[in-house]
């Protein structure tokens, strides 16, 4: 599972390193965002992959629409002069530290 | 509950997130090498270097100049051509010069700025001094500088932000244009009815001309070079 993980996190790495694609930097303010919740998702789904009531459909509806919508309320803020992307940094950056907690203390007790 | 299809749908999204991760890597690189160089104390130690070193190279020129002239000085053959020499370095704003002329002072205008007036008209504009310079050449000015620049065949008068560029140097107000000639007919010439002069004044700008029995020009003290255009002999004809 853990090897599997790192091994197409890796190969997603090298993919991206090897397209030709760059974002202006109007773009990768949002794309940050996106990555952040993108980060959320998957640390979610792991610590319900380990507590076992994982859910193949909420974790990829999950994963996509909070990506599309932390990207797009960063793009509203922006529109309406809120810095609300600031909001969504400090919800997914909480909710990592405690899903990576979770997920440490059912590891620790597992080995 | 922990099936294959868990462990292949966290497989793929990591995947996603891999590429989404790099791409974004890459995207904050590229952006954060291209923002470095543009800090300013930087550029400003930068300016100030090369401003020493664009003195240094004034004085390299002057003196190479002045070198130039014992060689010829001292060499026999060479002595005939001096007076040829003297006369196309004259021309051509080389040598420093001496001599009866005017002198025009520009200042901005110093009154209170009216509700409606406009702020650029009361300030000095490079073709304000290109039209005097102009006049004065018509007038018969024989020598010119603004500033201490002397204007030489090649030389620009021409707006760069706040300040106005002669010879690549900036300068700025108070401007003061000299000119060796017939004083009588430069301030004349200067002062006719419907003239520049007249007309900056209506603007309120502090526009003065006196005459002066003896003005020193300093000579240009750029390098000239030219990449492109190739002297042809006296006896052909330009097409």
């Amino acid at each position: 599972m853990w090897i599997l993980v790192l091994f197409c996190l890796l190969i997603g790495l090298f993919i991206g390193m090897q397209m030709p694609v760059f974002l202006t930097l109007v773009y990768a303010k949002y794309m940050s965002i996106a990555v952040i919740a993108a980060l959320d998702a998957v640390f979610g789904g792991i610590r319900a992959y380990m507590e076992d009531n994982f859910d193949t459909t909420i974790f990829i509806s999950g994963f996509i629409v909070n990506t599309i919508l932390a990207a797009a309320l960063a793009y509203l803020g922006d529109r309406l002069g809120i810095q609300l992307y600031l909001a969504a940094v400090v919800v997914f950056g909480v909710r990592i530290f405690q899903n990576l907690g979770i997920i440490r203390r059912y590891l620790l007790k597992k080995y | 509950m922990r099936s294959k299809g868990a462990q292949f749908a966290i497989a793929a999204v990591c995947l996603i997130l891999g590429i989404m991760l790099a791409v974004q890597f890459k995207t904050t690189e590229s952006y954060q090498a291209n923002l470095v160089p543009a800090r300013v104390e930087d550029l400003t130690q930068e300016l100030s270097i090369v401003s020493q070193e664009r003195d240094a190279l004034v004085e390299e020129v002057l003196s190479l100049r002045e070198k130039l002239k014992n060689a010829r000085q001292n060499d026999p053959a060479m002595a005939d051509l001096e007076a040829d020499i003297q006369k196309a370095n004259l021309s051509a704003g080389l040598v420093p010069v001496q001599g009866p002329g005017v002198i025009i002072t520009l200042t901005d205008s110093a009154g209170e700025l009216q509700n409606g007036e406009n702020p650029n008209t009361s300030i000095v504009h490079d073709y304000d001094l290109l039209t005097l310079v102009n006049e004065l050449k018509a007038s018969g000015a024989e020598v010119i500088s603004v500033n201490g620049e002397r204007i030489t065949a090649r030389s620009e008068i021409r707006c760069a932000g706040t300040l106005i560029l002669v010879n690549w140097n900036k300068i700025g107000p108070p401007f003061v244009i000299q000119a060796i000639g017939n004083p009588d007919t430069l301030e004349s010439g200067m002062l006719i009815k419907g003239g520049y002069m007249g007309t900056l004044q209506v603007y309120g700008i502090q526009a003065s001309i006196e005459k002066a029995e003896k003005l020193d020009i300093p000579a240009y003290s750029g390098a000239m070079n030219f990449t492109y255009a190739v002297p042809m002999k006296y006896k052909e004809k330009a097409e």
